[in-house]
Order: C-alpha cells, then structure tokens, then sequence
C-alpha cells in the first residue's frame, strides 16, 4: 500500500482529477498524438509555436492516471519556453523516469519527484513517457529543421 | 469418474510456488499442471530427437507420440479424421495459414471477406489486410450493446461473394458465447466456409466440431494447459488440398529437383522445419489431463464464478460491466467510475491479484461499445470462491484509496 501511496500521489492525484488546460483546441496549428498502442491510452497534445518558443500548449484524450497527470505536468512544465529549453526538460523528465539524477529547472522539481514512485513500478513507465516521448520527438524535429 | 474440482489447484505447482497468487487471467495464458510440465521436460531428458526422420529408437518413439497427438487433437474437438489436424505455432499462424495460403488467391476485387466486432486482433488483422492487399472488402458483423452478435443483419451481410465467415466460438472480452451452429448453417446456405477462432474454448467447452460442421478451426495449446509456441489449424478434408505453405523447408516435400518441389500432403506440407516436438507432446499431455475432467462441469464451474463475480461487483457499487450476454463463458470486462483500467490493475496488482487491463486485441469492439480500456477478469478451473472475495476486497480498498 505504501508504493501505492507514492506511486499515486497528492501531486499525481491532483493533475489526474484537476488536469491544467485540459481542452480540446479546435485548428490547433500543430496536434501531436500521444498513443499506447498496447493499453489504448491516447492524449492529443495541441501546441501553438513558433520559430522558438511554445505560446500555447493544451491536451486532451484518455488515459490512467500516471500518464494523464504526466500529460498535464508537461504542459504546465513547457507552455512558454523555449523550443531548446522544453527539449532539454523533455529529456530530464525521461531521465528522472528512467532512474538517473533529477537536473530539472527548480520550480519544476516538485512535479517531476511526484513521479518518483513509478521507480518502483517499471510497468508503468510508459504509462509517465507517453506524452513526453511525442513531445520530444517533434522538439527534435523541429529544432533539427532550423539547425 | 471426472477429476474432483475442489482439489484441482493442487496439481497447479504455479499456486505452491506462488500461494499468494490470485490468477484471473487465464482468457491470456492459462497455467500448467503438473502432467504438462512433467511431459515437457521428460520429453527432453529422456526422449529428446526431432520427428519423421531419424531410423533409431528415439526418433520413431518421438515420431510415434507426435502423430499421436493428432489423434487426441481430433477426439478433443470431436473430428473423425486425425489427418485433418495440421500443428502451428498458435492460433495466430493458423488463421495466416488460411488468409494467405488458401483465400488469398480466389480473393478477387469486389470480392468480401465477413468477419464480427467481437474479434481478436488475430481473427481481424489478417482479414483487414488481407482485404486490403486484394481489393477485397471487409464486412463486419457488429455487437449489440449487450455484447452479442446482432444476427438481424447476417442474412444480407452473407452474399455470392462473400469468400469466407470469421468469427469467434467465445469474445476474449465479453465472454459471450456465440450460437456458432447456427450461424454456420445460416453460412452454409449460401455456400460459404466458416472459420472458428477456438483459442478460448478449446479445452474448456465441450467441442463438437464434426457436429457444427465448422470449415476451419484454431487455436492455442497455452490457453488450455499447454505450453506455449504450439497450436492447432483443423481444416476439413474437402479444402486440405487447396491450402499452400506459406514456408517451405526440409521435411514436408515429397521429392525436390533443381527445378521442382512436390510437396507432401496436407498436414505435413504445412509444417516444413524441425517442428517444436516437445511442444505438441505437451499438447498431447494437456488433452490428456482435460480429458480427466467433465466439461460440462467445468464449464458450468467457471461460468458460476463469474456469475458470482458479476453479483459481487454490481453489490459493490461503483463497477460497470461491459455488456451483458445472455449465453457467457469465463470472461468479464469491466469499468470502475473514474478509475482507469490500469490504475485498477497496477493496484489490483499490489494485492498479487492478476489482471489484465487495456483493450485486449479487439480494438474494434471496444470503440463499437464506446470504451477505450478494460479490467477483464477470467476466469479457469483453478479458480476459487476466495479468489472472488480477495478481488471484491481489493477493488472496496480500491475504491476507499480513490476516494480518500
């Protein structure tokens, strides 16, 4: 009960019932499709950018409570940064997942050891990357483009 | 005299090693007993050589035991002919075997494939693409809400160019049971075969296959106590002929020069390469220990517990069961308000109790009911009145854990 406990907690808790910009965004200029082929989670991630930075940033879809918090921590975590700085925290939060030594901005720490618990639950882990693996794959796309 | 069903988890080593286990995910892979684990291995310290081609002892014992399990293949599913069971890798391949190495090529543009939205993956994907490859169409018979068949529109669906039926004898998902004696004759009418994906019957429902008149059937050794790798194509004698390999190798050809290769007959032109030797014994040990057992019975046995399941979960409030089949085996699927099927399971999980949660390969009947994700829970002879009490317990806790 106790991994129960930091596996889902308060932090996780409270983005899975009151997710940030939870909304589907009509001719959202670029929609990214978050999709768990093997559990049939699916967010849409829809972003507003330009040449270099994130101006808007919402989601929307289904999915279990790690991955929908995680969602929603990403969009807290990156609406107005930089495209170079929401890829570097894409790749800190995969890292922190992944075991390795949190380097997170400072006001973010607090959300990103939220999902601390998931360490101890490797099952999930895909459940907490989703929505940051397709962010991360469009960043580097888009940041490969203007290099 | 059937094997008492009270005692039966004894000869499952899996709940020794493991006593806190609560298994309900036999619909995935069921466990082994004993007889199975100890043919596998005996199989291997004692008898080991591969099939149809060495002149020495082992070899024609191996042979010798191999063949035989097409015999007790044939008597489980109630087929005269041991000649009509071809081995595969499971029922994934046999289902292959039939899309590519038979319909494939009378599959002409225009021409329909029928299938139901109650399908696994299995029984979907190589029709869909199949269809695709050919210009094919893929008609599919769809669910009512309460997780049957609608059979009102089956006679239209079903034309002169309809190439072959698919469907499921039980959903993986709902655990309807569908009437496939009718719906085979319904086909037979109009002159269509009828394929029969088995993979959760098999082994736990009486099977009458002769009796159905069911043109194909398939399925798994590892859902019925076997082990893995190792499955089952009975195809009826009139198409044998006409269904190609879809591999070729040593050991299912008759006679091959630099410029021809003339195969053996059906099985055995189907299961060219050492075959998984081991595998099928142990299929033939399964089959043996289902035949210690009533089906009847046991089929009644595990449809009570998940009747019981049903109750309990409808007491406890909060749960939403996925369709509601009058004629249902083993298998429910259900939803908790506002809890995610994984978070159900990952907790169910913390409790040792195994569940499966997601879409379980029928994508396609989950968005006709509307719900992207499931907790299924199912149900096999091992299975206990406990296992329904420490589940409901865990989903009350659940519950009280959310709500907190």
């Amino acid at each position: 009960m106790s991994d129960l406990k930091t596996l889902y907690s308060d932090i996780i808790r409270h983005h899975n019932e009151s997710p940030f910009h939870f909304e589907k965004i009509e001719h959202a200029p670029v929609v990214l499709r978050a999709n768990n082929p093997v559990c049939g989670d699916r967010f849409d991630l829809f972003l507003t950018a330009d040449q270099k930075r994130i101006s808007a940033l919402h989601f929307h879809g289904f999915g279990c409570a790690i991955s929908k918090a995680s969602a929603s921590v990403l969009v807290k975590s990156l609406e107005g940064r930089s495209l170079h700085e929401a890829n570097n925290i894409c790749n800190e939060f995969i890292h922190f997942i992944d075991n390795k030594p949190l380097h997170a901005p400072q006001e973010l720490t607090d959300d990103f050891k939220a999902f601390s618990g998931v360490h101890n639950f490797p099952e999930r882990r895909d459940c907490a990357i989703l929505p940051w693996s397709a962010m991360k794959t469009y960043l580097e796309s888009k940041l490969g483009r203007n290099n | 005299m059937a094997l008492p069903l009270h005692t039966i988890k004894d000869q499952f080593p899996i709940f020794k090693n493991r006593p806190e286990l609560v298994y309900l995910d036999s619909a995935a892979t069921s466990h082994k007993p004993d007889s199975v684990i100890l043919a596998l291995n005996d199989f291997s310290e004692k008898e080991n050589a591969s099939v149809h081609r060495g002149l020495y002892d082992l070899s024609t014992d191996a042979t010798r035991r191999f063949e035989n399990v097409r015999k007790k293949v044939s008597d489980l599913l109630g087929v005269s002919n041991p000649s009509s069971i071809a081995f595969t890798k499971g029922t994934t391949e046999s289902i292959n075997l039939i899309a590519h190495g038979l319909i494939r090529k009378k599959l002409k543009l225009g021409d329909t494939i029928a299938v139901t939205a109650m399908e696994h993956h299995a029984n979907f994907i190589p029709w869909q693409q199949l269809c695709h490859q050919r210009g094919a169409l893929l008609n599919i018979l769809p669910v009512t809400k309460n997780g049957e068949l609608n059979l009102s529109g089956i006679d239209s669906m079903l034309g002169p160019r309809t190439r072959l039926l698919c469907l499921t004898h039980i959903s993986n998902v709902l655990g309807t049971i569908n009437p496939i004696e009718e719906i085979i004759s319904i086909a037979h009418r109009k002159k269509i075969p009828v394929l029969i994906d088995a993979a959760q019957s098999t082994g736990h429902y009486p099977m009458m296959v002769d009796s159905w008149d069911a043109d194909f059937v398939v399925f798994s050794a590892h859902k019925m106590f076997g082990p893995f790798g190792t499955g089952v194509l009975y195809a009826k004698q009139e198409f044998a002929p006409y269904i190609e390999p879809l591999n070729f190798g040593g050991g299912a050809i008759r006679n091959v020069t630099t410029e021809h290769t003339e195969f053996l007959d059906y099985p055995y032109k189907l299961e060219p390469g050492t075959p998984h030797v081991a595998g099928v014994i142990g299929l033939g040990a399964a089959i043996d220990f289902i035949q210690q057992l009533d089906l009847a019975e046991t089929s009644l046995f595990t449809r009570n517990l998940t009747q019981k399941f049903k109750a309990r979960l409808h007491e406890l409030g909060g749960a939403r069961i996925l369709g509601q089949p009058s004629n249902f085996g083993s298998i429910v699927s259900f939803q908790m308000e506002n809890i995610h099927p994984h978070d159900v399971a990952s907790f169910l999980a913390q409790a040792n109790i195994a569940v499966r949660a997601g879409h379980h390969c029928a994508q396609p009947l989950l968005e006709s009911m509307g719900v992207p994700a499931t907790v299924r829970v199912s149900f096999s002879i091992y299975n206990t009145e406990q296992d329904i009490d420490k589940t409901i317990d865990a989903l009350a806790a659940l519950k009280r854990f959310w709500s907190r």
